[in-house]
């Protein structure tokens, strides 16, 4: 309940843009309510709870639990783990690195002199080092592998297809994280692989002689090429690469993952993702429905059109800002109460139905506010 | 909300002059822009100014090897009367300084060959670049040809293309003899005819309507004229 309470309030907050004092005031109570509910007991122990005292400020249990128990299709398999699979091994790949920093010397003529210290004499440098170095390889071979299950799984479509561009840009900084580190050993096999890296860039018409002269720092393989290759596998790509997995697991968390193909197939028409996110409906409802005939039939088509039906009407009412609220509100809150009700009884699925007529409520209230 | 110029209207006074309601809302009578959108513009353009006085240097940086052209160097690598015409002495120089053994490069050198309508006092110093993709050629003396060992390229007694993957003859340097010796000087690239032409890097285009996807750059040495 006061859960429910608490989106309320925070609707009227961010629709009320213009009147910022009229909603304040009702917002307060509602924020104590929520410390009380998550267990923080104001004056004697509130400095003993230190997860309440966070919580309370921040709620870290709320973001916690959005991405670790989100609801997941239906038919969800081994195949949805190569994801995360590669991202900790993009961790690794950071840890290792890190501590492989300590030892190295990006200069050409000690590269090579630094790389052998590290890996014959320093005490477990041959074991970390080859963990960076398969790692690597592994990365490359579990983004691939990645891709290929989103591709063949269709789940690069409406509405997920940003996550795909982004999958495709973290994919090549993947792939220039090998080039870049390919040359760091410096030995021969490293330099002319490099040099023939290097070259094939430099083929490509009009802008790839610059880009050559780029990543050379100039017309041949020079003094600071070495360097530059450094900065660029240690500081550059990494950095761009841990931003975008940000971006890239928020659009997970936020979308939620596809079910596989052929448990999409035995769907009815209405429950199509496309169609529920139209409606501004989190998909998690309707990946929470059983696939098995006379339950879906009778929980899932009807509500789905009369959502629909609601959302155009507001869309051509409403006020920007209010469409906004609804975008954000919406796909939350069936969540967090299937949540809940998950936790009471497992075996309801004709609850989530009813989050849908609920959604379209909420900046109908706020609408009033205003 | 209330209008704007009616400052009493909260409080519920009566405003002591009825003014006109202002037209759209937000916007003073004669205003194109309201005060909000004028801050909000104005904190933007600093915030851009700040963002642009950072990155710019530091892009700038980044690129300036691109328009910066080293120093030319000039190395001798022996005596004249060390190279012939008939056949090519191998020798190791350095191209590029101050990083070791990696800034050496090798070079077949000889003199001007009259079997090739070249001049007897002119000298010749080929470059071992693979004009594929940079690999390094060895000069076969049985076949008389250049050859790759990374992806097949052969190169006549010349240095033009007769087999495998490369787009144009290996690269040459720019020679002069000094005090009787032979000194190398920077790299120019050559066409078919074996023209002297601005460097490029291997894997591109000399000559032809191909050679102006590849346009020439600034942190080259211009060729010496023919």
């Amino acid at each position: 309940m006061s859960l429910l309470k608490r989106k309320k309030s925070e609707t009227a907050e961010s629709n009320g843009s213009g009147d910022a004092e009229a909603v304040a005031k009702p917002a307060k109570p509602g924020r104590m309510s929520q410390a009380k509910d998550l267990g923080v007991h104001h004056g004697t122990q509130a400095g003993i709870d230190v997860a309440g005292w966070v919580d309370s400020r921040v709620n870290a249990t709320g973001i916690f639990t959005a991405m670790m128990s989100r609801h997941v299709p239906k038919g969800t398999n081994w195949f949805y783990t190569l994801g995360s699979a590669t991202m900790f091994i993009f961790a690794m790949q950071a840890i290792t690195g890190v501590f492989l920093s300590m030892y190295y010397t990006p200069s050409a003529t000690q590269a090579y002199a630094s790389i052998t210290h590290l890996t014959n004499e320093v005490f477990m440098g041959e074991f970390v080092r080859g963990l960076h170095k398969w790692g690597a390889s592994l990365m490359i071979i579990l983004i691939f592998l990645h891709m290929a299950r989103t591709f063949f799984f269709g789940a690069y479509k409406y509405p997920r297809e940003l996550n795909w561009v982004i999958g495709v840009v973290l994919l090549i900084l993947t792939t220039v994280m090998g080039l870049t580190g390919y040359l760091l050993p410096f030995d021969q096999r490293s330099f002319w692989a490099t040099i023939v890296a290097n070259n094939i860039t430099a083929s490509g018409p009009i802008v790839g002689p610059y880009l050559a002269d780029f990543l050379r720092a100039g017309p041949d393989f020079s003094a600071t090429t070495l360097s530059r290759f450094y900065a660029l596998h240690m500081m550059v790509v990494p950095g761009l690469i841990a931003a975008l997995i940000g971006a890239h697991l928020f659009f997970v968390v936020k979308l939620g993952t596809t079910a596989p193909p052929w448990v999409r197939a035995g769907r009815p028409k209405g429950s199509r993702p496309e169609e529920e996110v139209t409606a501004g409906v989190a998909k998690e409802d309707f990946d929470e429905v059983p696939v098995n005939g006379a339950v879906v039939a009778a929980a899932a088509a009807p509500p789905v059109d009369e959502a629909d039906a609601d959302a155009a009407e507001a869309e051509e009412v409403e006020a920007k800002e209010a469409e906004e609220t609804e975008a954000a509100v919406a796909p939350e809150e069936p969540a967090q109460e299937a949540a809940e009700e998950a936790a009471a009884d497992e075996t309801a699925p004709e609850e989530p139905p009813a989050d849908p007529a609920d959604a379209p409520d909420e900046p109908g209230e706020g609408e009033v506010n205003q | 909300m209330s209008d704007p110029l009616n400052k009493n209207s909260e409080t519920g006074e009566t405003p002591r002059v009825k003014l006109p309601p202002a037209e759209p809302r937000g916007y003073f009578e004669g205003e194109s822009m309201t005060r909000r959108r004028v801050f909000t513009v104005a904190s933007q353009a600093i915030g851009g100014v700040a963002a642009a006085a950072v990155v710019l240097p530091v892009v700038g940086f980044a690129v300036a090897p691109l328009f910066t052209r080293g120093e030319e160097r000039w190395e001798a690598v022996g005596p004249l009367s060390d190279f012939t015409a008939e056949d090519y002495k191998q020798v190791v120089f350095t191209e590029t300084p101050g990083i070791g053994e990696v800034g050496k490069t090798t070079a077949y050198v000889r003199t001007g060959s009259e079997k090739y309508d070249e001049d007897p006092s002119d000298v010749i110093a080929v470059s071992t670049r693979c004009a594929h993709l940079g690999c390094p050629v060895r000069f076969v003396q049985a076949a008389q040809n250049f050859i790759c060992p990374c992806h097949g390229g052969v190169y006549d007694f010349l240095g033009k293309r007769i087999g495998g993957p490369p787009v144009r003859p290996l690269d040459r340097f720019q020679t002069r003899v000094r005090g009787g010796q032979v000194e190398l000087g920077p790299r120019y690239s050559v066409t078919n005819q074996l023209k002297a032409v601005r460097v490029r890097d291997p894997g591109e285009f000399t000559g032809g309507i191909w050679e102006y996807l590849y346009p020439p750059r600034p942190s080259t040495f211009p060729p010496p004229s023919n």
